[in-house]
């Protein structure tokens, strides 16, 4: 069951390859919480109720509800609507995007190894390479933050991938970075939206103190 | 012999069933379910003209691309029907078939001399290439979880049963249907109602085409629908059905099919011209994750 939510989520990276629109991101972000909350429900019963519980919550209440909302919330803000041309054309995005899954997948093929979970480890890599690919593509400081929160939900398969047990304080730190960094990205995004009316990187490098 | 006898009865009644949805959802009158019928009669009726800067190639184009698509239609089985043809990686000539048609129907374009047409086929061209290999991709994938390399084997074996095989089928046919709106020119990268020849693809390519040679392009078109709609009734129908029942379901699956493709068409807009390329190599992409499912189903990649 789980190999039918890690496919899933390949394929919604696949399309976080091809959409242009951040509402699409916004929404596609939303449903890798959803898939995540699937991967959690399947494969990591055998720990701590209390533990179990509360991962699920993690996922179906901040990766999937208030991450999304506060993006949302961000987006509207600051009137975003398409995403301006990125450095490198969609097309070459979408043979990127399956080329690092090939890759991730011959070398989780050539890792295997009984102490990890491999199906974990082959997405959790492409998620975590292709989050920093997306970073590096997008003009946009909005984007950024939604390459940034791919490469989270990258770790958090990838913490998923070397144990079936995940420790509280490990998940605990994750949280507390996902609020950290949505939440100060957020106003950061904000301010610089509302001091130069556009939220593009470039606008980053003529900042002075 | 049978299913050959089925898929060209569906066929006339493809485009008719797609324009009636259309107009149900426009609030307009409906049109007949026949009204295909009586263009393409009318068609028949009417003498081709020729331009006078056509050579021979304009004239045969028109039936090499009928014929080649009358035969691409013999090698389609249904549920445990067999199809007229069948060899070992008949798939492989099915797909350059209906590639020699085409290729025949863009030499045509290009011999009138037309800028217009030269470049509907330009486009026509690259989007026939762009989408291969999802078709070839997704068909190797099948090939592989059922170890056949004939379309009848392939489908009689195809047995859609866990978690992992319903994802299979599911994808599989969300690529095939964009295969075949991508073939006949419809709605995502193409507008059959176009009336402008600058974004026009499929259609400016057959302006020049008149009378008889019209009609036979758009019987061509009707089979091509008929066959992808084959193609994906296949993955529904299972062979141990009781053949009433698996030939019930094929027209049910063709019927539900063209309301499918009417009603993307009804509230689907069309692509940007320039978006059309990564659009149609993303459903090779999702190919490749079908065919990287298809390793772990099958056991060649094993991941614990």
């Amino acid at each position: 069951m789980t190999y039918l939510f890690i496919i899933l989520y390949a394929i919604t990276l696949i399309y976080f390859a091809l959409s242009e629109r951040t509402k699409k991101f916004v929404w596609l972000l939303a449903i890798q919480g959803l898939i995540l909350f699937g991967v959690v429900f399947f494969s990591l019963n055998k720990i701590d109720i209390f533990d179990f519980i509360f991962i699920l919550l993690e996922t179906i209440v901040v990766k999937t509800l208030v991450v999304p909302w506060f993006l949302n919330k961000v987006r509207k803000h600051n009137q975003l609507k398409r995403e301006h041309e990125p450095y490198v054309p969609v097309f070459y995005s979408i043979i990127v995007v399956v080329i690092i899954l090939i890759i991730s997948f011959m070398l989780s093929n050539y890792l295997n190894d009984s102490q990890m979970h491999t199906q974990y480890f082959t997405i959790a890599f492409t998620s975590i390479i292709f989050g920093g690919y997306f970073i590096m593509i997008h003009k946009n400081l909005f984007s950024n933050v939604v390459g940034y929160l791919i490469i989270e939900n990258g770790i958090f398969l990838l913490s998923l991938a070397v144990g079936s047990i995940m420790p509280i304080m490990v998940n605990l730190a994750i949280l507390l970075d996902v609020f950290m960094g949505v939440l100060i990205l957020g106003l950061f995004i904000n301010r610089v939206g509302d001091t130069f009316k556009s939220v593009k990187t470039e606008h980053l490098s003529k900042l002075k103190d | 012999m049978m299913s050959l006898f089925f898929i060209l009865i569906t066929a006339p009644f493809f485009v008719g069933i797609i324009l009636k949805v259309k107009a149900k959802f426009a609030a307009r009158k409906l049109p007949s379910i026949l009204q295909p019928f009586y263009d393409v009669a009318r068609l028949f009726k009417k003498g081709a003209i020729y331009s006078t800067t056509t050579s021979f190639i304009f004239k045969i184009a028109p039936l090499v691309y009928f014929v080649s698509v009358l035969m691409a239609a013999l090698f389609i089985p249904i549920g445990s029907l067999k199809g007229f043809l069948s060899f070992n990686a008949d798939f492989v000539y099915f797909a350059y078939l209906l590639a020699f048609g085409k290729f025949m129907m863009i030499i045509a374009a290009m011999d009138t001399g037309s800028s217009f047409e030269g470049m509907g086929a330009n486009r026509e061209a690259l989007y026939s290439m762009l989408i291969e290999p999802a078709f070839f991709i997704l068909i190797a994938s099948l090939a592989l979880f059922t170890d056949n390399n004939s379309f009848y084997g392939l489908f009689l074996n195809l047995h859609i049963s866990t978690n992992l095989s319903y994802i299979l089928g599911l994808a599989a046919i969300y690529v095939l249907m964009y295969i075949a709106m991508i073939e006949n020119s419809r709605s995502p990268i193409d507008d059959a109602k176009t009336h402008l020849e600058l974004t026009m693809v499929h259609e400016v390519m057959v302006l020049d085409n008149s009378g008889f040679d019209l009609a036979l392009i758009h019987i061509a078109t009707w089979i091509k629908f008929s066959i992808y709609g084959t193609l994906i009734s296949n993955f529904i129908i299972q062979n141990e059905w009781p053949l009433a029942l698996q030939i019930g379901s094929f027209f049910f699956v063709q019927m539900a099919f063209a309301g499918v493709v009417g009603l993307l068409e009804s509230f689907r807009a069309r692509n940007k011209l320039e978006k059309n390329p990564q659009w149609i190599i993303m459903l090779s992409a999702i190919a490749i994750v079908l065919f990287l499912t298809t390793l772990i189903i099958t056991q060649k990649i094993i991941l614990y």
